[in-house]
């Protein structure tokens, strides 16, 4: 609607007047922590002071690494087993929380102007980025470019932005695939 | 000055009732926002006991306006807040955007021919909102 109403304007001067809203579903707590460090953003987040967070085993988001691992399956059964045993005695649950772990489950809402979304894919969607916030990066960029090719197909890792990789000595050396990967019509 | 309201977040009252209702409640905020938009009713009343000083609830909302102003009464206003977004279209006229809070707030802090203006816009789009009523 704006490019039509301001056909001058570039897709650049655009992109801090777009705003988008994103339901975020069924995340970590370890990824929301970093989701909230894009501070150009707004966020409605599930709060633990009013949620009761009931079989915390079936609401938890286990890392590939351990989610096959005793000590972590015991662990989460112990903080869910303890969690229920403080909010049965009556603790309030802004204080029972305090035993609940980083791979408990929440959502939100965020929402960022399309300059914030740049920025996020361009940290977020890199190599170096951890494993669940590159996913959901990756997820949110996909609906951009179904709603906006035009303007997200130019969005990816900085990489693929730039030309070239700021990382620096943290370089991920993988810079030629990423760029494959993120191309429209590369291999995905 | 002059403003015209070109473009905004659709559904403006449902997503804050959705921002609303995510933050207290078990259900995931897509079902929320999905089963309020058939519920206007509901809308309206979880939007009347909003509170102003949780403004967060209103900064899913984006408001796009054509302003024709001078390069001093814009200079002005970005000097009174840093939240709302300036693009200079041609002489005197300018794409101004910002979200909800932003526009609620500094209407009730300022009283300009161009918070006057942006209040009327917020209240045209989310007419049950509370903050923006007289004293």
């Amino acid at each position: 609607m704006l490019r039509e109403r301001f056909p001058s304007l570039g897709w650049r001067q655009l992109l801090p007047h777009l705003s988008y809203t994103f339901a975020v579903e069924r995340i970590s707590r370890a990824c929301s922590h970093q989701m909230v460090r894009h501070r150009v953003a707004s966020f409605s987040q599930q709060s633990q002071r009013y949620i009761t967070v009931k079989r915390l085993n079936e609401r938890v988001v286990a890392p590939p690494t351990v989610e096959d691992m005793e000590v972590f399956r015991c662990f989460v059964a112990e903080a869910s087993e303890a969690y229920q045993t403080l909010v049965d005695a009556g603790v309030p649950k802004e204080d029972a929380r305090f035993v609940l772990p980083n791979a408990t489950e929440t959502s939100l809402l965020m929402t960022m102007t399309g300059a914030a979304l740049f920025h996020f894919y361009g940290l977020r969607c890199c190599n170096r980025a951890q494993w669940e916030i590159r996913g959901l990066a990756d997820a949110m960029l996909a609906q951009c470019r179904e709603a906006e090719p035009e303007i997200f197909n130019r969005a990816g890792p900085y990489c693929y932005m730039l030309g070239y990789c700021p990382e620096g000595r943290f370089t991920c050396g993988g810079m030629t695939e990423a760029v494959e990967r993120y191309t429209p019509g590369g291999r995905g | 000055m002059r403003l015209e309201l070109v473009a905004h977040t659709p559904n403006v009252e449902t997503m804050i009732a959705t921002s609303m209702l995510t933050t207290t409640s078990g259900a995931q905020p897509s079902t929320l926002y999905d089963r309020l938009l058939n519920k206007p009713d509901k809308v309206k009343e979880i939007v009347g006991r909003a509170e102003v000083q949780h403004g967060n609830i209103l900064e899913h909302n984006r408001l796009v306006w054509l302003l024709e102003a001078t390069d001093g009464e814009v200079l002005e206003t970005t000097l009174d807040t840093s939240f709302l977004t300036f693009t200079k279209l041609s002489e005197n006229k300018w794409l101004l955007s910002g979200n909800l809070r932003t526009v609620v707030e500094y209407a009730q802090r300022k009283k300009t021919p161009l918070t006057d203006a942006l209040a009327a816009s917020a209240k045209n789009v989310a007419p049950d909102i509370r903050f923006l009523e007289e004293d």
